[in-house]
């Protein structure tokens, strides 16, 4: 008996002992699902690096708030010349990276150089590869020549981090050891456990950040991921997905913060295979699919039906109740592809995105087709595989998810644009091309607009891409965590302003 | 134990680690899917001189064979490379993944394996007897329920009842000594179940074996005690099998702790391999196989001396 309660009570001391301890005061503990792939800014595609150096590490010149509306960053304020061809940035003053260095004009020219050039190969390189040359007018204004009119610029120049002018040809350094701007400067990395972020000391935006460090660790195993942040253990998860997303919502002291993502899911087609290549087949499957079912049975009712474009993009997207096609309606389907000429069964091989939503939902999609007398095949290939396949047009349709970007154009030139890099659905549409090349000209925001919208008219029922819905982006915080506000693409870009209370 | 006995278990193991190299330098290699296609995505701007720029940077357009000579000659020079992702020499990333595994798999054996003997025993002496097939049912339950699941409903039950409780992760032992065992508590109780039902139900048929053979009774006879009759003569007898198994238990744990560590988000080897062959992160994987089966081999030559030291006749032959 004695010696029983002598081990009891050394297991309750072991119990007991480091939960004071565990967590350091001041420090965020952010649980994510896998480790990044490198940290260099203007290297890494994986969200998780971007998740940990965009914002919190590294600033770019302008930023883009909640909203998604560009604000100042590195810069404090810009003017364009009347032809759209000269972009002058006035540059923050006091600013200096992470080794105590000075932030300047060098070093914006430098950082975008790196970003160019071929041996660095980033691939942000065409976001803005219509620029020609950047001119260091004095150490805080830098002037920037395009090669034509580019509305994006301001946009996509929040994704261009600004890095130290000495590594512009380095590739290696910046990977392991990230120095930059932002409100946190990277301090560890134990590959397979943990990253820690420390506080910015001399950050120029008075008082913050209010955390001491961040620790972003590593936990691949989702349920372990909730139970964390329960127990206290994980103080922020992103990207939680709508299963987890709907039991955490049952947890006291659990604050769930939501927006509407600008990522999507959607069914491709292949323009270059049998009858999808004629757009009265592709109006067809668009009227086949029936996205509220597809929403409520495979992604728990957490997101809306979407165009082109996400609704998180008010200033752009078109309300999809303007789209003819997106009226669920059988019959019309098949009076579609009577007229274009198909009759009996059309065997379809489709490919899915090995993941459990893009799964439940290629399931929902072949059902609804089946009625327009498509036969789909479901092949769900391992990741680097659907990758191949997808880069090399090796498909009839796929069911994938894809991130959205804040600029319509960042998003539909490279896709839809005949020959674009992410066009591998083959499409070619001279109408399209031309009203793509008018948009990322025009400087007027109105006549911007009027353009954007006439696209995705014309992407809506008859382009490529069946977009289906539009997620709903979730971040869980336990009750300690004050100040943190979700930002739609899904960055971590309000940690400055966080607070733990004790 | 003679000094040829031991190179020849040098030569087996020099000959399996070429073995091991060669398949899974092949295999990985044969897995659709490469890395490069996996390092730009479904989503970035991809054109066909970025694709060739990073396959001749990471060496990917080089000849298979070429690409093996080329790092074999490099773990002759002691690299065993660098990490495609990022950039850091394998060899750092598998020691750090290395320590919590080791000690993970340690713990998990000197308790599932210290455990089974006495209960094993137990369940030799006591045949038939109510308390008998009690553990024997709570052994079968040990065998069938695998791990995960007793660590995920560990977790939920420790996350409910003990709130506040740091259970998760990994915390070296030199940095926080009481931190790291709280934390090593569930994951090893989840890794040494299954290990102890399967090792005591062995000790239990080994026991039970060596129990009726005739220097038992002789034992008996000469008025030996019931503890020295089952500790002295029967288990060195039954120890054999035993340690055959825990060798190959160890092996398993080494590699097999995988799930375990996923549960636990413990940084270990397993789950260092996993996201390696994930991510197609070709020299990381290699380097870590070739660990974990030269671990193997040493840990099967260790029970081989065992097998020496518990019954010297072995070393005879």
């Amino acid at each position: 008996m004695n010696q029983i309660t002598r081990r009891g009570a050394l297991f309750a001391a072991l119990l007991a002992g480091s939960a004071l301890p565990a967590l350091a005061a001041g420090q965020l503990e952010i649980a994510i699902d896998s480790a990044p792939a490198g940290l260099d800014p203007h290297l890494i595609t994986a969200f998780n690096s971007v998740l940990i150096v965009q914002a919190n590490i590294y600033q770019g010149l302008t930023d883009l708030d909640a909203s998604l509306s560009v604000v100042p960053g590195l810069a404090s304020g810009w003017t364009v010349s009347d032809d759209g061809l000269t972009y002058r940035f006035a540059l923050r003053e006091g600013v200096t990276f992470h080794d105590g260095s000075s932030f300047d004009a060098e070093d914006v020219a430098a950082s975008i150089r790196r970003v160019l050039s071929a041996e660095i190969a980033s691939p942000l390189a065409s976001r803005i590869n219509l620029i020609t040359a950047v001119t260091v007018i004095d150490p805080l204004t830098v002037e920037l020549t395009l090669s034509a009119p580019f509305a994006p610029l301001l946009s996509s120049l929040a994704t261009i981090a600004m890095v130290p002018a000495e590594v512009e040809t380095n590739k290696d350094a910046l990977q392991q050891a990230p120095v930059g701007t932002g409100p946190f400067r990277f301090a560890e990395w134990q590959p397979n456990a943990f990253i820690r972020l420390e506080r910015n000391e001399g950050y120029y935006a008075e008082g913050q950040p209010a955390l001491d460090a961040v620790r972003f660790q590593f936990v691949p195993e989702a349920a372990t991921r909730q139970v964390g942040l329960v127990s206290g253990e994980y103080h922020l998860l992103p990207g939680v997905d709508p299963a987890t997303a709907l039991q955490l919502s049952a947890q006291p002291g659990v604050t769930l913060h939501q927006t509407r993502d600008l990522s999507y899911s959607l069914v491709g087609m292949n323009t270059t295979r049998g009858p999808l290549g004629d757009a009265r087949v592709r109006r067809a499957v668009n009227l086949l699919l029936n996205r509220q079912d597809i929403i409520d049975g495979a992604l728990f009712g957490a997101g809306v039906p979407g165009g082109p474009l996400s609704p998180a993009l008010t200033e752009w997207a078109t309300d999809t109740g303007a789209f003819d096609c997106y009226a669920h309606n059988v019959e019309a389907a098949q009076a579609l592809l009577a007229e274009a000429g198909v009759t009996g069964p059309i065997p379809i091989v489709m490919k899915v995105l090995p993941r459990q939503d893009t799964r439940d939902i290629a399931q929902v999609v072949q059902q609804q087709l089946a009625a327009g007398g498509f036969v789909v095949e479901l092949i769900t290939p391992e990741i680097g595989q659907f990758v191949q396949d997808w880069r090399n047009s090796d498909f009839d349709m796929f069911v994938s998810v894809n991130g959205g970007a804040p600029d319509p154009d960042q998003y539909f030139y490279r896709t839809f644009y005949a020959g674009g890099s992410t066009n591998v659905f083959q499409y070619v549409n001279a109408d399209l091309n031309a009203l793509l090349d008018t948009g990322r000209s025009q400087t007027d925001m109105a006549a911007r607009q009027a353009t954007y919208a006439e696209a995705q008219a014309m992407l809506a029922c008859e382009g490529p891409v069946a977009h289906l819905a539009y997620g709903t982006l979730t971040t869980a915080t336990s009750a300690a965590v004050q100040g943190f506000e979700i930002h739609p693409m899904n960055r971590l870009t309000s940690l400055a302003s966080v607070t733990l209370a004790e | 134990m003679s000094r040829n006995f031991l190179l020849i278990r040098l030569a087996d193991l020099i000959v399996v680690l070429f073995g091991v190299s060669v398949l899974v330098f092949l295999m990985i290699r044969f897995i659709p899917g490469d890395a490069v296609a996996i390092m730009l995505g479904a989503n970035t701007e991809i054109t066909p001189e970025r694709i060739a720029e990073l396959e001749s940077r990471l060496g990917l357009d080089l000849p298979v064979l070429q690409q093996y000579a080329l790092w074999l000659t490099g773990v002759f020079h002691g690299d065993l490379g660098t990490s495609i992702w990022t950039g850091r020499p394998v060899t750092q990333e598998i020691g750090a993944s290395l320590w919590p595994t080791a000690q993970l798999t340690l713990l998990s054996v000197i308790v599932g394996a210290g455990l089974s003997v006495p209960l094993g025993a137990f369940m030799a002496q006591s045949r038939g007897k109510g308390s008998e097939v009690a553990v024997r049912i709570g052994a079968i339950a040990g065998l069938t329920i695998p791990s995960f699941w007793l660590g995920i409903v560990s977790i939920l039950l420790v996350a409910k009842y003990l709130p506040g409780v740091s259970m998760l992760g990994y915390v070296p032992f030199s940095q926080d000594p009481l931190g790291n065992l709280q934390r090593m508590i569930l994951p090893v109780f989840a890794l040494s179940l299954p290990m102890l039902a399967n090792l005591s139900r062995l000790v239990r048929t080994a026991m039970l074996d060596a129990l009726s053979q005739d220097y038992i009774r002789t034992a008996r006879a000469k008025g030996a005690g019931r503890r020295r009759i089952v500790y002295h003569h029967a288990l060195r007898n039954a120890l054999i099998p035993f340690v055959t198994s825990v060798g190959v238990s160890i092996g398993y744990l080494l590699g097999g702790a995988i799930v375990v560590e996923q549960v636990f988000a413990i940084p270990g080897l397993g789950r260092l391999i996993l996201g390696a062959i994930a991510e197609r992160n070709y020299p990381l994987i290699q380097a870590s196989i070739l660990v974990v089966t030269a671990s193997f081999v040493v840990i099967n030559f260790l029970v081989d001396l065992l097998y020496a030291w518990i019954d010297p006749r072995i070393s005879r032959q």
